[in-house]
């Protein structure tokens, strides 16, 4: 174990673990836990593209896991205290934006702010209970990058910045559930969504629209019922496959988990959409990935090692790599 | 040496109430007792004439056998505290949790990956964990539990190694928990892991074979078949010339505690 | 009592002027450095002089038993002269469990003994460990400074064995001594496979301390935690491996087979009284030490069942005991507060460099003597040349210059190195970093015990030992970092010499406890009196009014 400074024996105040000096263009940046772990791509690309952009994402100090769904179970006001926990995290920076990277904890700390927000009384209960925190004051906002990138960096500046067009690159931008709905939260039309298709052409790829680009992929469904992630897998694969796509992009290491688990078991499955080619591996990118890869990040901080199915055959055919 | 005892005669033995100067109150399980002022929790529940069977170990603070669970007069807090580190208060309520209910899954630290899988592989209650800092709160040790269980949620070894180290186990976070988790047992296997995520240093695996090759056997021999007065000259010899302990610039022992080489 | 006292910063105002004369001459005690180390001869001196073994009234002759004649501190021949807490006639000897080894004692040595005696062959349901208290309660998990292994190019085993050689005053068994330091890397290398966590520097080497009487650095750390962390993986090992194990179940009597052989043990379960007996084709002792017996009245870093119970049963069962005529007591055993007096300040803040510095805010010894010089100087100090404090309770103590480590070592140092210690100074106010902290020596360490050959075994066939219980491999003084060492060599040991021994042998025909008999009669000839018993068990600390009023109604 290397000699190094352990934490104070006093009891920890809010933010005294490695809390980054956040600078004009850092933005405070909750990871959530897959990103640490098995979608550690996701992260490693989005940081490197953020960094050809200008931006740093530093890590909120001491955050910790959103809860997911079970976050946002209403009738259980405690388990609102994991995703509260870091918005105080993100006040005491003297900040008011957070920027996530998965949809999944892009949905719930945003809908769990709403929900803590929308009644005073649930507000004071959490802070009560939380005697060990600054209180939460509200008015943090949960941020997509997605809605950043659009918003305030606009895609215009980005294409400027591409070092390396995707060449026309088939892409299929799939959206799943977490980012556009419910409503108060989604940060696109929900039926018709097109905030991955401006980037991916920003970055001169060529967006494959197919219809199930907003169904969701079966989510957790994958442990209890996973006959159920395979069916919606298979439909939304072998659409995308028919409509002429060669990568499927998405932004949920869940959504990830399940288009790849189950696009091989999905072989021989009769489906809506049949065709030949559905027992074809597509490889599934996170959108940093290919925005990293645009904007001429090099090669070995673009995570292609996590990824189940190799894209860069594809990539080193179109001299992308 | 008489005096010696005498100073110490309190400590040895039973508090004498002549020595007493200052009194307070303490509630062990509800009974009231009139306790001397100045003494640990463990030492008064002694006063007061229990002897200890469960919950008392180290009575230094390292094994958490006196994990104490009490109130403060006037106070609706919960506190915790090790009885033999903790001096007591007057109106303080207090119960001993000597034993946590926790078996501990059985492994092969040899068959299992140095990485984070196994914790949610035996541990699979960590994910329940809702952030409520309830453990946290309850650590004798001040150790920042939540954190380590959280790190242990995302797979990070090294920081559940560095923020669970100076745990004593002694169970009240896991008591308290309301995901039910045993933060300790799963603290304990990260450990273990993480270490065997460290390789052994080179120096000690030269020296291991070097010993098994026999190369200090004909020093030994010697040795062994030294007389006293042989060692005691070798020993002189030793460290003066080479260690540097009589030598009179000792500050370059302690400095840098490396020593000359 | 502290209410009539200011504290500032938790020392009674009246410390504080010792206190400012100590950061007075601190700067210029950095610059020269401590006094020299003493020779041979000045420590012999100084031993004779002030150390508790020499004073007289200590200790007398053993009346009965193997050690006839020998030695012993009174608290000690209290017990070894005394009459079994059972009376052996009136027990019926019905075998409840029945093992291949039965360990007793679950501090590192006894874990120890367990597993390896599994590595050797011995299924773990033929392993039974009991223990007095909880698996873990032990000296060993309040170990602190360190496990010595000469590890490093700049070392070797035989330097370590000299060093051992010279501490014990050329009185260890030479044998035995070799075994403990050759086998001290193969042990370091093993705990670090199992996941063991020793400090390392950031090349991954280990950072290895000088302690008392070691002329190489070699003690290997876990912060200050060492012993707690050794004992907890191997705990967590021993429990992943399917042993028996009985715990708040002391043994009370060995007992033996008609040919005087140790065949098991009587185990009383402390919490409903009721008795066991187990039958073992070997029994191993790792019941540690004697601490609470707290010979000359002194204070104790020992946990709550250090009380020579081990020692007692072996000796009633004919073993040969040595070196009990030497007692350590640690140099720097806390002074003050109050509620801490007599628990351990381990040796590493000396290595550190914090120096021994009197009232006057001088350091008047060097301070990495070996622990008995080190212990009579500071004894000297207080008692003789009167340059000490005194503590509101009457307590005499010297000041353990802590800052100095911060300003040898770097700001943090302390709270990285020393948490346990930092942790525990925080909890009565006192803030180590910035101020000194008063010590005075406290029983420590029983230095002999049951003889033992390399390998654990004992003069009594069937009986083997490991630990603290252990006389020989220190001598007559051991020295810092060799103690948990010596439990996890000779557990080691003990535990392959023992499942050797079982292999292909049968179990104990009957099990006896006959060989009290021939013991009792020669205590009873030597005139010992009847109420004295033995095992202790535990020590009694209960307020003397309550003890008055006792009455014993169930």
């Amino acid at each position: 174990m290397s000699d190094k400074a352990v934490p104070s024996s006093a009891k920890a105040s809010a933010a005294h673990h490695n809390a980054s000096r956040v600078t004009r263009h850092a933005l405070p940046y909750f990871p959530g836990c897959a990103l640490k772990d098995q979608a550690r791509g996701f992260e490693d690309s989005a940081r490197a593209a953020m960094a050809a952009l200008g931006y740093e994402l530093a890590e909120l100090p001491r955050w910790n896991c959103c809860g997911t769904v079970y976050s946002l179970a209403t009738d259980d006001l405690m388990r609102h205290l994991g995703p509260v926990r870091n918005l105080v995290r993100v006040q005491d920076l003297g900040e008011t934006r957070l920027v996530t990277l998965c949809a999944m904890c892009y949905n719930t700390l945003a809908r769990s702010s709403r929900f803590v927000g929308a009644d005073p009384e649930r507000l004071e209960r959490i802070n009560a209970f939380m005697d060990d925190e600054a209180d939460y004051r509200g008015g943090v906002e949960v941020v997509h990058l997605l809605e950043l990138l659009r918003d305030e960096v606009t895609f215009e500046a980005i294409e400027a910045k591409v070092e390396r067009p995707l060449d026309g690159l088939k892409v299929a931008p799939y959206y799943g559930c977490m980012l556009l709905r419910p409503r108060e939260v989604g940060i696109d039309d929900p039926d018709s969504p097109g905030v991955l298709e401006a980037l991916l052409s920003a970055l001169g790829a060529e967006p494959v629209d197919f219809p199930q680009k907003a169904e969701c992929c079966g989510a957790y469904q994958t442990v209890s019922s996973p006959e159920i992630a395979r069916a919606r897998v298979g439909e939304i694969v072998s659409a995308a496959r028919w409509a002429g796509a060669e990568l499927i992009a998405t932004s949920c290491p869940l959504c990830t988990y399940n288009l790849e688990h189950h696009q091989v078991e999905r072989e021989e499955r009769e489906t809506r959409h049949a065709s030949p080619v559905t027992r074809h591996e597509i490889p599934i990118l996170y959108f940093t990935q290919l925005l990293a890869l645009a904007l001429g990040v090099s090669e070995d901080k673009l995570g292609f090692a996590g990824l189940k199915f190799d894209p860069r055959p594809l990539l080193s055919d179109r001299e992308l790599v | 040496m008489d005096r010696i005892k005498e100073a110490n005669r309190a400590v040895t033995t039973g508090i004498d109430d002549s020595a007493v100067k200052h009194w307070v109150t303490v509630y062990i399980m509800g009974k009231g007792y009139r306790v001397p002022a100045d003494i640990t929790i463990m030492q008064a529940m002694e006063y007061a004439g229990y002897r200890f069977v469960r919950g008392a170990g180290c009575r230094a603070g390292f094994c958490g056998a006196c994990a104490t669970v009490y109130r403060t007069a006037g106070d609706w807090r919960l506190k915790t505290a090790l009885a033999c580190q903790t001096r007591v208060e007057d109106g303080m309520f207090l119960v001993q949790i000597p034993f946590t209910p926790a078996e501990k899954p059985a492994y092969d630290i040899e068959e299992e990956p140095a990485d984070g899988t196994p914790l949610l592989k035996y541990f699979p209650e960590v994910a329940r964990c809702v952030a409520c800092n309830t453990c946290t709160k309850a650590c004798p040790q001040d150790l920042e539990v939540m954190d380590y269980i959280q790190a242990a949620l995302r797979g990070d070894l090294a920081a559940v190694a560095e923020l669970s180290f100076d745990c004593i186990q002694c169970g009240l976070c896991a008591m308290r928990c309301p995901a039910e988790i045993t933060h300790y047992h799963v603290a304990q296997l990260a450990r273990r892991l993480y270490g065997r995520t460290l390789p052994v240093p080179k120096h000690v695996l030269d020296r291991v074979e070097e010993i098994e090759s026999g190369k200090y056997e004909d020093e030994f021999e010697k040795l062994l078949s030294m007389s006293r007065e042989e060692l005691e000259e070798l020993y002189r010899k030793e460290q003066r010339e080479k260690g540097g302990l009589n030598s009179r610039d000792a500050s370059r022992v302690t400095r840098n505690g490396q020593g000359e080489r | 009592m502290a209410e009539e006292l200011k504290l500032v910063r938790g020392y009674p105002e009246y410390m504080r002027k010792s206190i400012e004369r100590v950061e007075a001459s601190r700067p210029r005690r950095l610059e020269e450095g401590p006094p020299p180390g003493m020779s041979l001869e000045e420590r012999e001196e100084l031993l004779k002089k002030y150390h508790p073994d020499y004073a007289p009234g200590g200790k007398r002759p053993l009346v009965a038993g193997p050690n006839k004649g020998e030695v012993a501190p009174n608290e000690v021949a209290d017990l070894l002269e005394a009459y079994p807490l059972l009376e052996p006639g009136e027990l019926e000897l019905k075998v409840d469990f029945d093992v291949d080894i039965l360990i007793l004692g679950g501090g590192l040595a006894g874990t120890m003994a367990a597993i390896w005696a599994h590595e050797q062959g011995v299924p773990p349901d033929r392993i039974l460990l009991a223990t007095k208290l909880r698996h873990g309660d032990s000296n060993s998990i309040m170990a602190q400074g360190g496990t010595q292994a000469a590890d490093k190019p700049y070392d070797s085993p035989t330097i370590h064995f000299l060093d051992a050689m010279g501490g014990g005053h050329f009185t260890n068994k030479p044998d035995v001594l070799k075994a403990l330091v050759e086998d001290a890397p193969f042990i370091v290398k093993w705990l670090t496979e199992l996941g063991c966590l020793f400090d390392r520097d950031e090349n991954g080497e280990f950072v290895e301390e000088w302690g008392g009487g070691t002329s190489r650095p070699r003690m290997h750390a876990a912060r200050d935690y060492t012993g707690m962390e050794e004992l907890r993986v191997i705990r967590d090992e021993f429990r992943s491996r399917g042993f028996g194990l009985l715990e708040f179940y002391p043994a009370v009597e060995l007992l033996t087979d008609p040919k005087g052989r140790v065949a098991g043990a009587v185990l009383w379960n402390m919490e409903t009284d009721e008795y066991k007996v187990v039958r073992a084709k070997a029994v191993v002792l790792a019941t540690g030490g004697f601490g609470r017996l707290h010979i000359r009245g002194f204070p104790t870093t020992n946990h709550y069942g250090a009380t020579a119970d081990g020692l007692v049963l072996a000796y009633r069962a004919g073993a040969l005991l040595r070196d009990l005529d030497t007692v350590q007591y640690h140099p720097t055993g806390a002074a003050y507060p109050q509620q801490i007096v007599g628990l351990l300040i381990t040796e590493k803040v000396r290595g550190l460099g914090a120096q021994v510095v009197n009232r006057d805010g001088e350091a008047f010894v060097f301070p990495l003597e070996p622990r008995d010089v080190e212990a009579a100087a500071i004894i000297r100090e207080c008692y003789d040349r009167e340059n000490c404090l005194v503590t509101p309770t009457g307590l005499r103590g010297v000041w353990l210059d802590s800052p100095m480590i911060e300003e040898i070592h770097g700001e943090g140092t302390i709270e990285r190195r020393l948490p346990a210690m930092f942790r525990m100074y925080q909890r009565f106010g006192i803030d180590m970093r910035r101020d000194p902290i008063l010590v005075f020596p406290t029983l420590h360490y029983q230095n002999g015990g049951v003889e033992t050959d390399p390998w654990g075994r004992t003069n009594v066939e069937g009986l083997f030992v490991a630990g603290e219980v252990t006389g020989g491999v220190h001598g007559k003084n051991r020295l810092m970092g060799n103690s948990t060492l010596d439990c996890l060599v000779f557990g080691r040991r003990a535990g392959i010499a023992a499942a050797e021994y079982v292999k292909g042998k049968k179990a104990p025909q009957t099990v006896t406890l006959d060989h009290l008999k021939g013991f009792v009669e020669e205590l009873r000839a030597a005139g010992v009196p009847e109420e004295r018993r033995s095992p202790m068990l535990l020590p009694d600390y209960r307020g003397k009014r309550v003890l008055a009023r006792m009455i014993d109604l169930l």
